[in-house]
């Protein structure tokens, strides 16, 4: 079985008071081992809403998900937090680092939530960070790195304990386009070396070339 | 997750300290408060906590052992009849004026007791000896009351009620809590110094079996109609009552004491509830991740325990250091192990209870908003 991720007829209502807003429409999408899939679309168009429903953090109004194997659209909320530990790595698109941490403090976080050993944490960290080019800025906290090393933070982050699946949403959108090149550059390559299932959620243009596959979404639904 | 916990929590040191001022303000007016509650009804009960007796009989509605009224002292010999007693005293208790050195006065509480039994003596000497009071007007006075009444040297002479005394001794602390001086006399002295000849305040006695004190007293009340009969725990408990309820000036302690409380609750919860805000982010990142309630419930109650600790560890230091510099100034601060610790699960709880508002915060936080730019 090749697919990581499986979005079988996926929907979601939003209720807003007595208005229902249909935010994603019957989706149904596969993730693959060392794809990256794109999903890309105008503001409005429920692709956050889909990326937050394949990540386990939102439960969808219809329809099933299925992550490496096991549908967890029935799971209760209590349970949700231990796939996604185990199953997801996120990077956002403000990078959502911890301000009193430093970078290698903010890659060691989820190492610890998955219960790795003292021993393991700094050597796991140091390397992660390494991989991604901040072997000399460990010891620097958020506020003194410049977007694009923050943005390398929250990748390494992503990375940390080895999560099957990465999910991404809009990691340029906070970068110039060098950085933002750079980003998608290891997205692609972690993908393909490593065998991850990689879902991008953006609307730059060039992400296209660093995609295997590309989706688009309006209004809630899948564009052919 | 306490890693997490500290991390975050020393890195804001500014918000740390402001924290740990409430806290610390907080636990010095609460101990203070319960420290002197504690510290006045020690004093308001001393007489009866240092007499060596099981039973005080007292006139009629006698709402503490400061407000005794005279009795006829011919009412011992019927108390002496009762053969469960293994022995039956007196005591005297009156007021008078001391003529100081400057030409002033000053309302002193006088005891008289039994020099040759010694039941009701001063119980803490720092000079001379509580017997030296016996065959003639001699006084002790309290060393604590120096400063009220001029300096107190063993052998000077005062007049107390236009009559002389001579100084034979010093207590050392016993106060009372009408904070009026106390002077210690025999009981015969005390008697004559106030025209109360065949009169006494209280008639003490002592139990041969103290199985049978319950008894003994209902015994004793049954005969003894004109009186009030009370075991020694009844009187403190009466005493304690009158200050504490009656005069409502216990419940202005604890008042204080427990706005001490919730002032301290009130700036650790508005302090951990902002630093809460200003991270929603963050936490709703770590349940992203990963992160379940408890962990998030470990986060915010072990920040607001460290802080509690590190505030109280601090206030209660402040209190003992200065509690010397207050009993100086005439303030009894009275503070046990019991009471600190008591005061301390009080302190944690107010500051936990205070973050629970920012656990059901977080623990209704939509991690979803981790998406949102």
């Amino acid at each position: 079985m090749n697919d990581l991720l499986e979005v079988n007829d996926v929907g979601k209502i939003y209720k807003e008071g007595a208005i229902e807003v249909l935010a994603v429409d019957s989706v149904s999408l596969s993730l693959k081992r060392g794809e990256v899939l794109l999903i890309m679309g105008p503001s409005g168009s429920g692709k956050t809403t889909l990326l937050s429903m394949m990540g386990c953090i939102l439960h969808p109004t219809s329809g099933s998900i299925v992550v490496n194997g096991s549908n967890v659209t029935g799971l209760k909320e209590e349970h949700l937090p231990a796939v996604r530990k185990k199953q997801f790595g996120f990077v956002f698109q403000t990078f959502n680092l911890f301000s009193s941490l430093t970078a290698a403090e903010n890659v060691e976080v989820v190492l610890r939530l998955k219960g790795f050993d003292r021993n393991r944490l700094k050597k796991e960290s140091l390397s992660l960070l390494e991989q991604v080019g901040l072997g000399k800025r460990t010891g620097f906290y958020p506020k003194d790195l410049s977007g694009g090393e923050k943005q390398r933070v929250a990748f390494a982050r992503a990375l940390a304990g080895e999560p099957p699946i990465i999910l991404a949403d809009e990691p340029t959108a906070n970068l110039d386009s060098r950085n933002g090149t750079e980003i998608l550059r290891m997205l692609k390559e972690m993908a393909e070396l490593s065998g991850k299932a990689v879902a991008v959620v953006s609307h730059d243009p060039k992400a296209e070339a660093f995609a295997h596959r590309v989706v688009f979404m309006e209004d809630g639904r899948l564009k052919d | 997750m306490l890693w997490l916990a500290l991390k975050t929590l020393f890195h804001e040191k500014v918000r740390l300290f402001i924290t740990v001022i409430g806290i610390t303000v907080s636990t010095v007016l609460a101990i203070t408060q319960i420290g002197m509650y504690f510290g006045f009804m020690g004093d308001a009960t001393a007489i009866i906590r240092h007499t060596d007796a099981d039973i005080f009989i007292v006139s009629k509605n006698v709402p503490n052992v400061d407000f005794a009224k005279p009795f006829p002292e011919e009412r011992a010999n019927r108390v002496k009849a009762f053969s469960d007693l293994l022995w039956v005293e007196k005591i005297v208790l009156t007021w008078g004026f001391l003529k100081l050195a400057n030409g002033g006065q000053e309302q002193v509480q006088i005891i008289g007791f039994n020099p040759d039994t010694g039941i009701g003596k001063p119980w803490r000497m720092s000079a001379g000896m509580a017997y030296d009071v016996k065959g003639g007007r001699y006084m002790i006075l309290d060393k604590t009351s120096e400063s009220r009444l001029g300096g107190l040297v063993t052998g000077s002479v005062w007049e107390l009620n236009e009559k002389r005394f001579r100084l034979v001794g010093l207590s050392d602390g016993i106060k009372s809590f009408t904070t009026s001086p106390l002077v210690f006399m025999s009981y015969n002295s005390a008697q004559s110094l106030v025209g109360n000849e065949g009169q006494t305040s209280f008639i003490v006695a002592k139990v041969k079996d103290k199985e049978r004190l319950k008894s003994i007293v209902r015994d004793l009340q049954a005969m003894m109609k004109e009186n009030d009969v009370y075991t020694r725990n009844g009187f403190i408990y009466k005493t304690v009552m009158y200050w504490t309820v009656q005069t409502g000036m216990g419940m202005a302690f604890f008042l204080t004491a427990l706005l001490g409380l919730m002032v301290g609750g009130a700036i650790v919860g508005q302090t951990i509830y902002a630093n809460t805000m200003e991270h929603l982010k963050e936490y709703g990142t770590l349940k992203a991740l990963g992160a379940d309630n408890m962990d998030i419930d470990i986060i915010i109650f072990s920040q607001t325990g460290i802080s509690a600790v590190i505030g109280y560890v601090t206030g209660g230091a402040i209190t003992l250091l200065s509690q010397n510099s207050l009993e100086k100034a005439g303030v009894t601060i009275y503070l046990s192990p019991l009471i600190l610790s008591v005061l301390f699960v009080m302190v944690l709880l107010t500051c936990l209870f205070s973050a629970y508002f920012s656990i059901r915060k977080v623990r209704r936080l939509d991690p979803v908003m981790v998406f949102r730019g």
